[in-house]
């Protein structure tokens, strides 16, 4: 029999502030007659002394904080998962090892796979659990993602229009080891669908570019794709039957129900009436948190999760199917059951009570941000981070367990706790 | 089957995914997106012409058409091939 393996312990951190995405599009003038359709309501905005590094450490921290010293000594791998990296060479997993205060016997590193990254990160951190070559250790996996797409010029506010609603920032630590109290995966249950397309690319640090409708084809393609290699490999699987709940990576809510209902029509010509009731059941629960954070890219897939563990009905386990896909593109369908004890250990992290601590920003506040004077871009050397360029965010009295950037000397991004 | 059968067939689709575009007139040379056919509403439409067809083209290779009589020659070039 395989050993069990999964998530023993997971968090979400959603940032400091927020956008009404509403407020959003009637600011620029966007014509969205069905705009309910698209299952859109905040978007997290990172503030300029918000960088990945803080969003993994501020998502990490729960998790590291509730072990003891002999469990935390035995996190032997960190894994950051991300498109938004901030050196070529050294990774963000160094930074969190720091301020998480690991043991020094640690393997650190940052993979990516655009929206994908998340899930590779957790299959490789399980793949070396259940490798057995140290028994007992466990893995941190954090996806990590922000969007700051406007800086470049005048003009490219203009040329990020399609994805600006959606683009929201970010992050989820997974603590991954043989208790797996919040999601038992199954195993050897997965499929991938992959392929070279050029539908959405960051080519440059503060640039993201693509095309919105070859990338909704290839999250079709990839959907169906991954599923069918999922049932090929597991005997019996039934879309409709076997899982209670689905969570699938979330652009924005919209493009999941499309997705959805792709399958359903493919796999059982199921009325429109059925492929409603069915999205309301199975994904709705998934939407939860990013219909508050948008789209966090790497974790989004996580975000869902979380999502769906927090706000069903929990009496016994429950069987869900994931589908995370990253543009380029990669993808998989794999699943896994989720457990009461898992919902009061991921309840007690209030997710949603610090969401709803976030700062609403104006228009005018975010507009501002969005001139990107006061971000720290890719590259910098030196830099002083003013915490006080929008007051209303910065926490009064804070309890010292959210990590912000001071600033950067030789290139060295310097954090403190507040 | 031919071109303008595969165009009717994707305007009759047009106005069964978008009811508001029911009684208004469509041809092979107007553009979906500037109909005002979202992008999921898009692939909603071309997804439900293969059904009917009965043809299994990779969605990303039916990437590109200007308006509804490509997309349609692009349909017909396919499932041919």
């Amino acid at each position: 029999m395989s050993p069990s393996l999964g998530i023993e312990a997971m968090s979400v951190f959603g940032g400091m502030a927020y956008l009404d995405v509403r407020e959003l599009c009637d600011h620029r003038g966007l014509d969205m007659p069905r705009f309910e359709n698209l299952l859109m309501q905040e978007k997290t905005v990172a503030l300029p002394y918000e960088d990945p590094v803080t969003f993994a450490v501020n998502a990490a921290k729960p998790i590291v904080d509730a072990l003891s010293a002999e469990e935390r000594g035995r996190i032997e791998m960190v894994i950051t998962c991300t498109e938004s990296g901030i050196d070529f060479g050294k990774s963000m997993s160094t930074y969190l090892h720091k301020y998480l205060d690991l043991s020094s016997n640690c393997r650190l590193f940052e993979i990516k796979q655009a929206c994908y990254s998340g899930t590779a990160g957790l299959q490789m951190a399980v793949n070396f659990i259940a490798s057995g070559t140290s028994p007992g250790a466990k893995a941190l996996v954090v996806t990590t993602d922000i969007s700051r797409f406007a800086l470049a010029d005048a003009n490219a506010v203009q040329e990020w229009a399609y994805s600006e609603p959606s683009s929201g920032a970010g992050a989820v630590a997974m603590l991954i080891s043989d208790e797996p109290h919040v999601f038992r995966l199954d195993p050897g249950a997965y499929g991938n669908h992959a392929f070279e397309v050029m539908d959405t690319c960051r080519p440059g640090p503060d640039t993201e570019a693509g095309d919105a409708d070859l990338s909704l084809m290839a999250y079709l393609d990839c959907c169906a794709g991954a599923y069918d290699d999922y049932a090929r490999r597991v005997e019996g699987a039934d879309f409709r039957q076997t899982f209670s709940q689905l969570c699938f990576h979330t652009p924005f809510g919209g493009m999941v129900k499309g997705a959805h209902r792709h399958l359903m029509r493919k796999l059982y010509k199921a009325p429109p009436a059925e492929i409603a009731a069915d999205f309301e059941a199975r994904l709705g629960p998934s939407l939860a948190y990013g219909k508050r954070v948008g789209n966090t890219a790497g974790g989004s897939v996580f975000v869902a999760l979380a999502g769906t563990i927090d706000s069903v009905d929990l009496g016994e386990p429950q069987r869900v199917g994931l589908f995370s896909y990253g543009s380029g593109c990669c993808s998989e369908f794999f699943s896994g059951v989720i457990l009461p004890e898992g919902q009061e250990r991921l309840q007690a992290v209030e997710i949603s009570k610090a969401l709803d601590q976030r700062y609403r920003l104006s228009i005018a506040e975010y507009e501002a941000l969005l001139s990107g004077e006061a971000v720290v871009r890719f590259g910098t050397k030196d830099a002083e981070l003013d915490h006080q360029i929008i007051p209303g965010a910065w926490p009064a009295s804070g309890a010292g367990d959210r990590l912000v950037l001071d600033g950067v000397a030789g290139y060295h991004r310097n954090y403190s706790w507040i | 089957m031919d071109s303008s059968k595969i165009v009717e067939m994707i305007i009759a689709e047009i106005r069964e995914t978008v009811p508001e575009l029911a009684d208004e007139p469509i041809t092979g040379a107007d553009s979906m997106a500037e109909l005002g056919v979202d992008s999921i509403e898009r692939s909603e439409v071309i997804l439900a012409t293969m059904g009917k067809l009965g043809v299994k083209i990779p969605m990303v290779q039916l990437h590109g058409p200007k308006n509804i009589g490509e997309l349609a020659d692009l349909i017909l070039d396919k499932s041919a091939g």
